[in-house]
């Protein structure tokens, strides 16, 4: 049986955590590539509806990688993030997603080994846990084939 | 009780304390909100756990006391409000909805059955006028069997209840926190336009996670569903780890800002609970 | 400042809902739902949520119009009413009174359907009158009455909550009547079974234990499938059929030949999942079959309705609650306009044109000689006009130029006419070709009634001031007799029109509008103490000797099948978010969102091998026109099967049906025509 390999989306913020993402590419830090980056002004511009989004269409896991407290280059910023994914962690749960597919952790632009070890870390959690229940639900739809290119 | 009601009414109106009433009237033994200003109808005023009188009217989405308050600026509205309903005033003139400075709440207690029958926790208003408070509820079986069921048997629960949406619209239509002009719910792409059931779980979701902090737990999205999806219980459960999470309840203190509106500082959130963020 | 809600009946289909609409100064700023309705419950679906948007649309019309060399010229009610007058008593003489045809409106309420039933018989002198229930539900009214003796809705919505089984055949119930498909998904939580029959992959089929998926046109055979492996198992309902039926030998006879095998090759069901369906629906303690027009809109209509009678007497499953034979009808008041007799053959409560006593009732009633042969339907109707033989029209808020099969010929028979009249709230694709355009009111702007599909009779209420200088449809029909010179025409209100009718029509004889204030009553209602009819055929049926009719029906192929030139099946029909011509929905913000235009929906397969992706304009074509529209892949359609949705004018459906009519009730085959698919180079939308 061929194992399986999660695709894993990260919204990285501009200022620090994509800055972070190219130093570990640029001091070639091995991170596994399952891997995708989305970049974003900052983690505060990910709705909890880009989490969802991703997880019906077929991510295994979400990765939200933002500015330490404190650092976010629109001050507040990342204090909006770690309130809205605390309760959206609570609402995935809820609805029958494990909490868990869903991280959000602070990543400078200094830290290219940190955002190297979440992914890491995080990648092989993604694999205990199996593919998401959810992209089945929403794309495989017993009645209605939405498009034909999903 | 309704006796009491009509007469404070009366009262109000007469003091001049309030141009308007605003509360439930019957007619040919059907009930709906109408607005009293003529102190010899009151004999047709009635209460009701069926109508909340704080709802938006579309396709304006504008709460319908805004708009009466939009429409004559001047008129002092008095408004006959239970427990869920002075919760939704105040939520409202949180978020700069309505001018609650122009208005008079008649907050009522419900009864013990009312209490039961809407498995409330908090079934009386902050600012009792008349009637008794009665205990809450605190138990919803929804709620319990929702806990019980392991992360596989509640996705399969919820594809199931998604997967009757019919896309009415009617939950977030007769929410009262539901008041943003451009609905997330509608548009294309978050929810694919045309299609039922609508995406799961995207469509339903929008509303779990826009309203969980505003939520006062009146009902009105569960009543509202022609297909009887248990929207409550989600809501409920939100509703205790926000208290959990921030010390915070909506609809309770005028003062109080909200914690997405907020930042770390002004509002924390506990750590123990936020752990594994 | 004064607020109120408005107790009012939903203006879109036949399930009847409840709501208020909020009025502030006069102004519509909501709706509301009614809690305490019997129906609705509190709960609306979203054209019901936004039934209130396309009152205040700008493109209402609020003045008459006349047509002159330049186009349309704003009119006098004067002006308009007394041309109309002086053209309608020019082509009478000329031509006699057979030369008019009138098409009332299921839109519109009982009242104004029985005066303008009463317009036609007595002022124009003509049978001539029909309506859309002759493309939708045509042939259950007369299929239902040979089976039953009763062509409505046998039991009430309620009570489907409480069936053990319910079978589906040609509805697509969670679209297009929402609330009804609130109590099929109650009683499938309760643990009843859920057969669905229907070509199509509609939104309930995620919830039924069967779907049999039928080639489009074969319902017949499919039921007299059900039929023959029910008594072959012995599993009818011996009884009932002994004591309360006849011809059952005559239906043995017809239907043994059905065996499983022979239908799987007719229908393309397997015929495994046939006899587990057909077991089901038999041992069910209270079935209930539900149909609309898929099974109607056919050449073979009538035999499709009937087939479904003769399953549910085979099994006893009439005259019971949650059970019966159960047609939902599509629009708010088709069920009042054919009560009130807006048909080419019957007086209101279906009192026969030819019958002589009752004629003479009504000759007597309004004062006037009426005229004794039964008058033309619809697509009759447009034939005639072709040939010259109809020279004046008048509409009440119809649009045939969407509804109609073959738009083409339809435009042409339009054209032909002498002189056109339309009654209408907004200048549609038929008010276009008309000589005069009378602006009427909307729902909200009147007072009458409807009736829903269940036979309930309700209130509508007047919530605001008719816009501009239009009115209501019924106070026109009074003032056109009047300018005609009749003098019976004389009404101060609704209320006074429906005290005529219940005194002429005895289903209707204990309906009262101070008893409706209170709530709905069902008909039939017979006296001012009866309660009303919550289901039909409780001891006796209502045939003349009281005993429901077996007929053995034949299977009959399509009038039109696909061949190597028009290789697909096509077949139309609504969405959730629009109605019909689309004049009302598509004016409201929110169903627009939805679905701005309208589409093909094709086969994955047959995408495939054509190489048409999402979203691309495609080419329909049939032997009576061609369309572009765009194409949606969907499994919904199974390969070899296309569905267009017939609300878009741009790319109407009806362009390309087939005006083939059913024998009898002469309801069009919407529902299956053969078409062919071509791409058009150049026009994706990516």
């Amino acid at each position: 049986m061929v194992e399986f390999e999660p695709k894993i989306l990260a919204f990285c913020c501009n200022w620090c955590s994509y800055r972070g993402a190219d130093l570990a590419g640029i001091s070639r830090i091995k991170y596994p590539p399952n891997v995708r980056i989305i970049r974003v002004m900052c983690s505060g511009r990910v709705e909890p509806e880009f989490v969802v989004k991703a997880l019906s269409s077929g991510a295994d896991g979400v990765l939200v990688l933002g500015c330490h407290i404190g650092d976010c280059h629109y001050i507040y910023g990342n204090h909006r993030t770690a309130k809205r994914m605390a309760i959206l962690q609570r609402l995935l749960g809820y609805l029958g997603i494990e909490p868990s597919r869903l991280r959000l952790e602070w990543v400078s632009a200094a830290e290219g080994s940190r955002f190297s070890k979440i992914v890491t870390e995080f990648t092989s959690e993604i694999k205990r846990l199996g593919p998401n229940p959810l992209k089945n639900i929403t794309l495989q739809n017993p009645t209605i084939l939405r498009d034909e290119k999903r | 009780m309704i006796g009491n009601i009509r007469d404070l009414a009366r009262k109000w109106l007469e003091d001049k304390e309030v141009d308007a009433i605003f509360a439930l009237r019957e007619q040919n033994g059907y009930l709906a909100p109408y607005l009293f200003t003529n102190v010899d109808k009151l004999g047709s005023m009635e209460i009701s756990t069926q109508y909340r009188l704080s709802y938006t009217c579309r396709p304006s989405k504008e709460n319908i006391l805004s708009l009466m308050q939009r429409k004559e600026p001047s008129t002092r509205i008095g408004i006959v409000a239970r427990g869920c309903e002075e919760r939704a005033l105040i939520e409202l003139a949180k978020r700069s909805q309505i001018d609650l400075g122009k208005t008079k709440i008649m907050g009522i207690a419900c009864t013990q059955e009312e209490a039961i029958e809407c498995k409330c926790e908090r079934p009386y208003p902050d600012n009792l006028v008349l009637g008794q408070k009665v205990e809450g509820v605190s138990q919803d079986e929804n709620v319990d069997a929702l806990l019980n069921k392991s992360i596989t048997e509640r996705l399969a629960f919820w594809r199931y209840q998604f997967s009757k949406c019919i896309k009415c619209y009617g939950c977030r239509n007769a929410c009262p926190m539901c008041f943003c002009k451009d609905c997330k719910m509608e548009q294309g792409v978050f929810t694919e336009t045309g299609w039922l059931p609508p995406e799961i779980p995207m469509f339903l979701f929008i509303r779990f996670s826009h309203i969980s902090e505003r939520c006062i737990w009146c009902g009105e999205c569960e009543k509202a569903c022609p297909v009887d999806i248990p929207l409550l219980t989600l809501f409920k459960l939100l509703r205790r780890d926000i208290k959990d999470l921030f010390d915070y309840e909506a609809g309770m203190d005028m003062t109080q800002e909200a914690p997405l509106l907020t930042t770390l500082d002004e509002m924390p959130m506990k750590e123990e609970l936020a752990s594994g963020i | 400042m004064e607020y109120k809600n408005i107790l009012t009946t939903c203006p879109y289909c036949g399930a009847g809902c409840g709501f208020y609409l909020q009025v502030i100064d006069g102004e519509l700023v909501g709706v509301l739902p009614c809690k305490s309705h019997p129906v609705s419950q509190g709960k609306l679906c979203i054209k019901g949520w936004n039934a209130h948007e396309f009152v205040g649309s700008p493109d209402r019309l609020t003045k008459p119009l006349i047509k002159r060399d330049t186009g349309f010229t704003v009119a006098s009610w004067d002006e308009a009413l007394s041309t109309v007058a002086k053209k309608f008593k020019e082509c009478e003489e000329s031509h006699g009174p057979d030369s008019f045809a009138v098409l009332s409106s299921a839109k519109c309420t009982n009242e104004e359907n029985y005066l303008m039933m009463k317009f036609t018989r007595a002022v124009l002198g003509t049978n001539n009158i029909d309506h859309c229930a002759r493309l939708c539900h045509a042939s259950t009214v007369v299929g239902l009455v040979q089976s039953f003796g009763s062509g409505a809705m046998t039991n009430s919505i309620r009570e489907l909550e409480d069936a053990d089984c319910i079978l589906i055949i040609g509805s697509n119930t969670a679209e297009q009547h929402p609330l009804i498909a609130r109590y099929i998904l109650r009683a499938k939580e309760k643990g009843a079974k859920l057969i669905v029959v229907d070509p199509r992959a509609i939104t309930l089929v995620q919830f039924a234990d069967y779907h049999l998926r039928q080639r489009p046109g074969t319902d017949v055979a499919v039921l007299n499938g059900f039929m023959s492996v029910i008594l072959n198992d012995g599993l009818e309902d011996k009884d009932f059929i002994k004591e309360r039926t006849e011809g059952i030998e005559e239906l043995k006879k017809t239907v043994e030949k059905y065996t499983p095998e022979h239908v799987e090759e007719i229908t393309h069901i397997p015929k495994d999942k046939l006899i587990d369906a057909a077991r089901t629906y038999a041992k069910a303690e209270h079935a209930s079959i539900i149909y609309s027009m898929g099974i109607t809109q056919h050449t073979t209509g009538v035999d499709n309705v009937i087939s479904t009678a003769n399953l549910a007497m085979l099994t006893g499953n009439v005259g019971k609650p949650s059970t019966g034979v159960n047609p939902l009808r599509g629009q708010n008041n088709v069920q009042g306009a054919c009560d009130m007799g807006a048909l080419p053959n019957v007086y209101s409560g279906y009192q026969s044109v030819t019958d002589e006593k009752t004629r003479a009732k009504f000759e007597n009633a309004w004062k006037v000689k009426l005229p004794e042969k039964p008058g033309a339907t619809v697509v009759e109707m447009m034939n005639e006009a072709m040939k010259g033989n109809i020279k004046a029209m008048y509409i009440m808020g119809e649009n045939p130029m969407i509804s109609d099969p073959d738009i083409g010929h339809v435009r042409e028979a339009l054209k032909s006419l002498k002189f056109l009249v339309v009654q209408d709230i907004f200048l549609t694709e038929t008010a276009q070709l008309a000589d005069v355009v009378f602006p009427a009111v909307s729902y909200a702007e009147k007072e009458g009634t409807f009736t829903s599909t269940e036979r309930l009779v309700q209130m509508v209420r007047k919530a605001i001031k008719p816009l501009g200088e239009s009115k209501a449809d019924w106070q026109i029909i009074c003032d056109l007799a009047q300018a005609m010179g009749s003098k019976e025409f004389e009404y101060g209100s609704p209320a006074e029109v429906m005290n005529e009718v219940t005194s002429l029509t005895p289903s209707y004889g204990g309906i009262t509008y101070e008893r409706l204030q209170r709530g709905g009553l069902q008909w039939p209602c017979p006296s001012k103490e009866h309660p009303g009819t919550p289901y039909l055929h409780k001891e006796k049926f209502a045939r003349a000797d009281g005993k429901g009719k077996f007929l053995g029906i034949e299977f009959k192929e399509p009038a039109e099948l696909p061949d190597e030139e028009y290789p697909f099946i096509l077949t139309t029909g609504r969405t959730m978010f629009h109605f019909h011509t689309g004049t009302m929905t598509r004016r409201t913000s929110l169903l627009n969102k939805e679905v701005p235009t309208g589409y093909v929906e094709i086969a994955p397969a047959d995408a495939k091998r054509l190489a048409i992706i999402k979203g691309e304009f495609v080419l329909i074509q049939t032997r009576r026109g061609q369309i572009k529209i765009k194409a949606l892949i969907t499994e919904r359609v199974s390969e070899g099967i296309i569905f267009i949705p017939f609300h878009f004018a741009e790319c109407a459906a009806n362009v390309l049906t087939n005006p083939a009519l059913d024998p009898v009730a002469k309801i069009p085959e919407y529902k299956v025509c053969a078409a062919k698919i071509e791409k058009v180079q150049g026009t994706s939308s990516y």
